[in-house]
């Protein structure tokens, strides 16, 4: 069952990832508001003028 | 047509949603209680930031009070503003300001939409639970000032005080996450790689099996090093204080766990217990995690500092200039504005002073202060404007010193927690049964002495007891929250379960501090009467005037000549060519009389006396049912700093056995509880004002009362919204639950250390075994403080 | 400073939108075809390329990767630049995303239709296409990465960290189960062996669901649910947490797939625990839906989009209450191998993906083309019709599976099979005709938004860049007052890519360490041997028909399967197969033991017409195996590659391979001669009778003595 070593290192090594990304995330304050970041997804920035030709042009 | 209106369907205001049927502001179709809401919509419609309103209904705040031009001029001075600033660099600034105003998704849209309306502003971000905003502007052509200003017009005026200055933001301290967080990680790997440990594994992989122990060593070597150090710092703590707490025991347990499976693994004779250990110290952290969640929107530690503005108005030569409080001198003159703190005691020497004591006092009632009086610091002008000159400095003002005796009350350890207590009992007898287990196996067969004593010591560990303490306590603090009772930390519950008398404060507290309850005696007064009263009343800006223009609940704009204010006697002028005295009885009937009680007050047409207002601190919805019930099971004690005009009342209430006591100042209040305290009682004392501010610190459990919970409150135990002070006795019971759940919970743990001590002292305890108690106990414990806490708090008719 | 105007790039959501409704219907047909011609074996038309067996892996495939893959990338394109209030980091790779995406779905399809597999079951496709999948998922995540870095708000809403989890593990995943060895430009060889392949690929399998048909949609639901429902989620720190959890305990739940399998017990007990584990974070998430819409039902009820929602959310809670039910191993001794796998699956399918996947069009649409829903009406018609779809499809399988489940496990009181296995299948037919109606009814609803959907963007007009504007992030200044740090803040979605980066580096490197795994293959079993030419030749047939499909090759150690194929399987007797054959249905009879169970004549004749030699039989007729020639020019490549993979055969074997399958070959043909069976040597049927009568024979030579 050699195998499982690669799923362990594998697995683990994405584990950790995502314990530096869950530690990181804390650090950096992501959760010190746990209201506000649900609420602002909700808010609709009113439709603006639509990019003129010219705009247009430098985007695509 | 001003009677139409009011007789009319009630009207809400577009901004702020107050019924507005008194006087109605009209523009657009859309109405308003006042013109300063009025302006706040104005300025949003201007700006296209209408959506504020649709967001969600009446988002707005009253605007009724105005808000001085020159209030925030003081920022721009630039030692103040410094001391403001979080971050400077050359062309950003960055500011946080505290908007108690914030309350809906509309503020959160509309402030982090300031940019719209200052294009200075880069970014503003509200922290929606600490209502508070973040704001980032360029201040090559923006102030300080400027953004406060802009916030006010809006209407949400920034909340500066004293202790902000040079304050850094609060050090929140993750550290227990990260632990947490890494416990978890190594844990649930730990466990995987220990299944072919559990499950036995095919003899041709043992190769595989050696590998799996080797993994789980350097797994739980972070959990053992790091997330463990939680435990071993309390525990050395208290072992300081030469105190044996709950984590002592743990500590070992974790210890010797960590040392024997590093000896079997390193041996190659087992594959040790890096699980249970892991899984032992996840939990039991995840339990600190939950028992700790803080309130962040709440400050349990306010000091004086917060009441007190961050500076103001010095006039020097002839020039007013804005002065942080530390840099008053004495000598120095002050100009104090309406509603403005007295930041210094001083002398009067311009202007009728007004003061309203109530905050420090808990005198209900404005005290009036003619020229040449000394005026406390801490007091709040009510009226025009006055001049004082300061002969202390703020550090050694009354309020100050009031303030500082307090500091010298001893702060409060938990060590006596009934929980260490009991943790040591169990493990004394966990020794016991080691040295038992121990000493049988010495006869029997001495080889197996040490697997048997560490195996005992690794199943009995009293974590079980410290889980169900940490869950139950952080289920039990929850639930007091969603009752808007916050405590400031797990060990105040067990503080409350055992208190045995409670001692109130009145005003702010029993009574909501306002006068609505007035009765009218006298000849009837006619709607035109009526109508005079309001136009001279309404002239005033003392309480009493104030309270009597609610109850004549008349509007218009009668003219008023001659209108004359005798400060703490009354009022008197010329309405529509009647003459009208409203005031004390001595003013009215220009004849001094013995009984004078402030909280009468007469009312006279012509010289011919109609009658007499009489009023009444109005009390809290069902207080005094709360006080009746609550008076059975505790013995009470008010104390107020009013008058006795209340005493009778609260006699027929609760009765000849309760200390009732009036006009106490603070010192009184302190001295009060001290002294309860040497008669050996465990005292909670409910209060709400500065004044209480000792005696909440010196009682056993100091509970603030607030009208709503951004409000400031005096440093306390346990901030407890007013709205739910009826529902006190039901609060105190659940805290007193806590205990019962706590030792359920635990004995039922025992249950399980029971049958994990059976295959310990046989010397047979199995990883396996180990492996698969833990988690049971854990979960089982856990469900248990969960399921009763919240059975116990419904049967409560708690939310 | 201003406001930085920008626009968001709704072209790309637009495409991918179209390939998600062009693949979803795609994907459904290939589905109904199948569906019919399981009790219409005819429906094959006679041609190897309409038969189940090459048109059930496109159906999987063009269903979880083209339907819910463009329907991911859809919600994430949508979602991720307004959560970042950034346009996509480059519009370049959008559409190099977009398209290579779409080429791999056509180039998937043709390769499996004409048969070429790898044979590992949501893993069928070769080699090219694998490598090509990475190189797109590496410009997806660059460009996902890419936006996060230059997003102007600072919080990462929960949904982006789903789509984070997502990259990263299903890159990992797929590197991990593709370790193959090319023979040809489109053949190839599982790296790993039996046991091991099967462990891995069902640790991937697994994943595959839980990492690209769930995490990514999860995320989507946190997005879309609060705005369709115009509410924030009931509990943004149950989000929070929910996230966490699910990302630390799903990666371990893939062994429950090989429960009572030739797998070791403490790896089947492993994936048990794990999947029961899971309850909790999934319900997490359920409930965080649901709740989310409470008080709002009155919106529900004329709303057809939370409508969807709601179904779907629910059948999220109902598939990840199963899983772990069906992971228990009494409960899966029962289900496995039966229907009840394919109703469990398609509860997630139909429900979870396909119903949210409706909504999200239904809202995205008419966002996009700035317009309304042409009708909601028909929305809410298809609303009904997909879900009475649904039952239909579930309920007969459920059914099914369960009976035939019981069927199996009958005995008489003589202590014999009660019933023969064609019985158990012929039983249950009408439930499979029931089945294929409910996925036409559930089409059909597919059909009602196609037109509803076209109505709609008629008469709207594309916001191709959709401006928005939003201040530039602002530094972060620290709590603690340290200036460096918000730099190092800045920087972190960077070190994130990184990272990933790496780990995708590592995953490279493991490709090495398989080459030690190769002395874990050393036979156990003296008596198992590699496979001859012939054999091996015959087993690329039975892989490239499919015939894994609905034949397993598993006999579990209980009694009725024991007394009805023999001996169970042993891990030993797979160390040669590259890839494993277990198989995961059984709509036929399992082959584990079939190796001379029946002459070579009965297999010529079975395969030419199934029905002559069992009567009532389903499986289609292979006529063309009799007139297809073997690719003999394939054989010394192939011989080469499983000498590579450690499989003994002499040095210098592949040279003469051919030769020993040549005589093999003739040796058969002659056998079939003496049944009156004139069929040349070099034909298709004679490597399948090989093959097929050598399939777990080996263990029958072995000498007494080893037997244990």
């Amino acid at each position: 069952m050699s195998v499982i070593i690669i799923l362990l290192i594998a697995s683990i090594s994405v584990a950790a990832l995502f314990l530096a990304a869950f530690i990181w995330s804390v650090r950096n304050g992501q959760y010190k508001d746990e209201i506000a970041p649900a609420v602002r997804i909700l808010f609709e920035d009113k439709p603006l003028e639509p990019p003129t030709k010219v705009e247009e042009a430098k985007l695509s | 047509m001003d009677k139409a209106i009011s007789k009319a369907v009630t009207v809400q205001c577009y901004h702020c949603g107050e019924d507005c049927s008194k006087e109605i502001i009209q523009t657009q179709e859309k109405s308003f209680c006042c013109s300063g809401c009025k302006m706040v919509y104005e300025i949003l419609q201007q700006n296209g930031l209408c959506d504020y309103y649709t967001i969600s209904n009446n988002p707005g705040k009253n605007q009724k009070t105005k808000v001085r031009e020159d209030k925030f001029s003081f920022l721009d001075d630039i030692k103040i503003a410094a001391s403001l600033i979080q971050y400077q660099d050359e062309e950003r600034t960055h500011v946080q300001f505290y908007l108690p105003q914030i309350h809906c998704s509309s503020c959160l849209w509309l402030l982090e939409n300031l940019h719209k309306l200052a294009p200075a502003v880069i970014s503003s971000k509200v922290d929606f639970e600490r209502r508070e905003v973040a704001i980032v502007f360029e201040h090559k052509n923006y102030s300080l000032r400027k953004v406060a200003e802009q916030l006010t017009a809006i209407g949400y005026e920034p909340y500066l005080s004293f202790n902000d200055m040079g304050k850094q933001l609060p050090k929140t301290d993750s550290s227990k996450i990260y632990k947490l967080g890494v416990a978890g990680f190594c844990f649930a790997n730990i466990m995987l790689m220990s299944f072919p440990e559990y499950f036995g594994i095919d003899a041709k992989e043992k190769d595989l099996l050696v590998l799996f122990r080797y993994a789980n060593l350097v797994l739980s070597v972070p959990v053992f090093f790091y997330s463990a150090t939680e435990f071993y710092n309390s525990a050395w703590k208290s072992l300081k204080h030469k105190f044996l707490n709950i984590d002592a025991p743990i500590v070992l347990a974790v210890w010797v766990t960590f040392a024997r499976s590093l000896y079997e693994v390193l041996s190659g004779t087992g594959g040790g217990y890096f699980d249970s250990m892991s899984g032992i110290v996840f939990f039991m952290l995840a339990g600190r995690v939950l028992q700790d969640k803080t309130y962040r929107q709440l400050s349990f530690e306010r000091d004086y500092t917060s009441y007190f503005p961050i500076a103001v108005t010095r006039i020097q030569d002839n020039q007013t200039a804005a002065v942080v409080l530390p840099d008053i001198k004495l000598n120095d003159t002050l100009l104090i504005h309406n509603e403005e703190l007295i930041p210094a005691d001083g002398i009067l020497t311009m202007g009728k002073a007004f003061i309203d004591y109530s905050f420090v006092t808990g005198e209900s009632e404005p005290v009036a202060k003619e020229m040449g009086e000394i005026v406390y610091a801490g007091g709040k002008q009510i009226g025009s404007n006055i001049e004082i000159l300061v002969i202390k400095e703020v550090a050694q003002s009354y309020l100050t010193r009031l303030w500082n005796k307090d500091e010298t009350t001893i702060e409060k350890t938990n060590e006596h927690s009934f929980v260490h207590l009991l943790s040591r009992y169990f493990t004394w007898i966990v020794f016991g049964i080691a040295i038992a287990g121990a000493t049988y196996w010495y006869f029997k067969d001495a080889d197996r002495i040490w697997n048997v004593i560490t195996a005992v010591l690794i199943i009995a560990c009293p974590c079980a007891l410290l889980l169900s303490n940490t869950f139950t306590n952080g289920n039990i603090l929850r639930r007091l929250g969603r009752n808007n009772f916050y405590l400031r930390n797990a060990q105040v519950i067990e503080d409350i379960a055992t208190a045995d008398t409670i001692v109130f404060d009145k005003t702010g507290t029993l009574t909501t501090g306002r006068y609505n309850d007035i009765q009218y005696e006298g000849a009837p007064v006619t709607w035109q009467q009526k109508q005079q009263l309001y136009a001279l009343a309404s002239q005033s800006t003392h309480p009493l005037s104030k309270a009597i223009v609610e109850w004549t609940g008349e509007t218009g704009s009668k003219k008023v000549n001659a209108f004359k204010e005798v400060p703490g006697y009354g009022i008197e002028g010329m309405v529509e060519g009647n003459f009208l005295l409203l005031g004390s009885k001595s003013f009215v009937t220009h004849q001094a009389s013995k009984e004078e009680n402030d909280s009468i007050v007469y009312f006279s047409i012509d010289e011919k006396l109609l009658g007499k207002f009489s009023f009444r601190n109005q009390y809290r919805k069902q207080i005094p049912d709360m006080l009746q019930f609550i008076n059975k099971k505790y013995a009470l004690a008010v104390l107020s700093g009013d008058n006795a005009g209340e005493e009778k009342y609260l006699r027929e209430l609760l009765g000849f056995n309760t200390h009732l006591m009036f006009n106490q100042n603070p010192s009184d209040k302190l001295q009060v509880i001290k002294r309860l305290q040497t008669q050996g009682k465990k005292i909670i004392m409910i209060g709400d004002g500065l004044n209480d501010a000792g005696a909440l610190q010196q009682a056993n459990v100091g509970i603030a009362i607030s009208e709503n919970n951004n409000h400031f409150t005096p440093a306390s135990d346990a901030i407890l919204s007013a709205w739910q002070l009826p529902k006190l006795y039901q609060l105190i019971q659940l805290c007193k639950i806590n205990k019962r759940v706590v030792m359920t919970a635990f004995v039922i743990s025992v249950i399980y250390n029971l049958i994990g001590l059976f295959f310990a002292v046989q010397g047979v305890l199995t990883p396996l075994i180990a492996a698969i108690l833990m988690p049971c106990s854990s979960l089982s414990i856990l469900l248990v403080t969960y399921g009763l806490s919240n059975f116990f708090g419904t049967r409560l008719g708690l939310k | 400073m201003q406001v930085e105007k920008f626009y968001y790039d709704n072209q790309t959501v637009k495409n991918f939108a179209y390939a998600t409704i062009l693949w979803g219907v795609v994907g459904m047909l290939a589905g109904l075809l199948i569906a019919v011609q399981i009790y219409l074996p005819a429906a094959n038309f006679g041609l190897p390329l309409t038969t189940f067996g090459r048109v059930r892996p496109v159906h999987t495939n063009a269903v979880i990767f083209a339907f819910v893959g463009n329907g991911i990338f859809m919600g994430v394109y949508y979602s991720l630049q307004r959560l970042c209030k950034a346009r996509m980091f480059s519009d370049a790779l959008s559409k190099i995303h977009f398209w290579v995406w779409q080429l791999i779905i056509v180039a998937a399809a043709l390769t499996l239709l004409t048969g070429h597999t790898t044979g590992k079951e949501y893993a069928e496709l070769e080699w090219p296409i694998d490598i090509a999948i990475t190189l797109v998922w590496v410009v997806f995540g660059i460009n996902m990465f890419g936006t996060i870095l230059k997003r102007r708000e600072q919080h990462l809403y929960v949904a982006i960290w789903f789509y984070i989890a997502t990259w990263v593990t299903v890159a990992m995943l797929h590197i991990v189960n593709s370790f193959e060895i090319p023979v040809s430009f489109l053949k190839s060889y599982s790296w790993y062996a039996g046991v091991q392949d099967a462990l891995v690929q069902w640790w991937y399998g697994h994943n595959a669901v839980a990492f690209f048909l769930t995490t990514p949609y999860l995320g989507i639901m946190y997005y879309f649910l609060p705005k369709a429902a115009n509410r924030p989620v009931y509990s943004y720190r149950l989000s929070i947490i929910h996230f966490w959890a699910l990302i630390f305990i799903y990666i371990w739940a893939g062994p429950h797939h090989l429960l009572y399998t030739a797998l070791p017990d403490w790896a089947q007990s492993l994936g048990t625990v794990f999947s029961i584990m899971l309850i909790a974070p999934s319900w997490g998430g359920m409930l965080n839906g649901l709740f989310t819409l409470r008080g709002a039902w009155d919106k529900v009820r004329e709303d057809p989009i939370l409508k969807f929602m709601v179904v779907a959310i629910t059948c999220y809670g109902m598939a990840t209450f199963e899983g772990p039910m069906l992971s228990l191993k009494n409960v899966n001794a029962i289900t496995h191998f039966t229907d009840w796998t394919i109703a469990h699956v398609h509860i997630g399918a139909l429900g979870w993906n396909g119903f949210l996947t409706f909504a999200i069009l239904y809202w995205i649409i008419p966002k996009i083309f700035n317009t309304q829903l042409y009708s909601k009406k028909l929305a809410t018609t298809h609303f009904w019709v997909g879900t009475i779809g649904i039952v239909l499809y579930a309920v007969p399988m459920y059914w099914a599976g369960f009976t035939q489940a019981m069927m199996w496990k009958q005995f008489t009181e003589e202590g014999i099979l009660k019933y023969q296995f064609l019985e158990t299948v012929t039983h249950i037919v009408p439930m499979y005709v029931t089945r294929s109606l409910g996925g036409l009814i559930y089409l059909v609803g597919v059909f009602i938004m196609v037109y509803n959907l076209v109505k709609t963007i008629k008469s709207g007009q594309l916001a191709a860049n959709e401006a928005a504007e939003a201040p530039a992030l602002a530094d972060v200044v620290e709590t603690h007052g340290k200036q460096y740090w918000h730099k190092w803040i800045e920087k972190r979605p960077i070190q994130m890519l990184v990272i990933s980066l790496v780990l995708v580096a590592i995953g490279g490197l493991l490709e090495l360490v398989p080459t030690f795994l190769i002395k874990s293959n050393i036979p156990t079993i003296v008596s198992v041997k590699p496979y001859t030419p012939l054999e091996l030749q015959g087993r690329d047939i039975y892989i490239k028909e499919g015939c894994y499909l609905c034949h397993s090759q598993m006999v579990r150690p209980f009694r009725d399967e024991v007394a009805r194929y023999g001996e169970y399987s042993k891990a030993g007797e797979f160390v040669y197969d590259h890839p494993f054959q277990w198989g995961s249905k059984r709509t036929g009879p399992d082959l584990a033991r079939i190796g001379g169970k029946y002459p070579d004549s009965w297999h010529y004749n079975h395969m030419l017409e199934p029905q002559s030699m069992s009567p009532g039989s389903i499986m289609p007729s292979y006529a063309w195996m009799l007139d297809d020639a073997i690719d003999t020019a394939s054989t010394p490549a192939k011989i080469r590659a499983m000498k590579v993979l450690g499989v003994p055969y002499p040095d210098g074997y592949d040279q003469q391979a051919n030769a020993d399958l040549m005589k093999q070959a003739n040796a058969i043909s002659a056998n079939l001669k003496l049944d009156k069976i004139n069929t040349g040597a070099n034909k298709e049927i004679i490597a399948m009778i090989a093959y097929l009568q050598r399939v777990g024979s080996d263990i029958k030579l072995q000498p007494a003595s080893e037997k244990k």
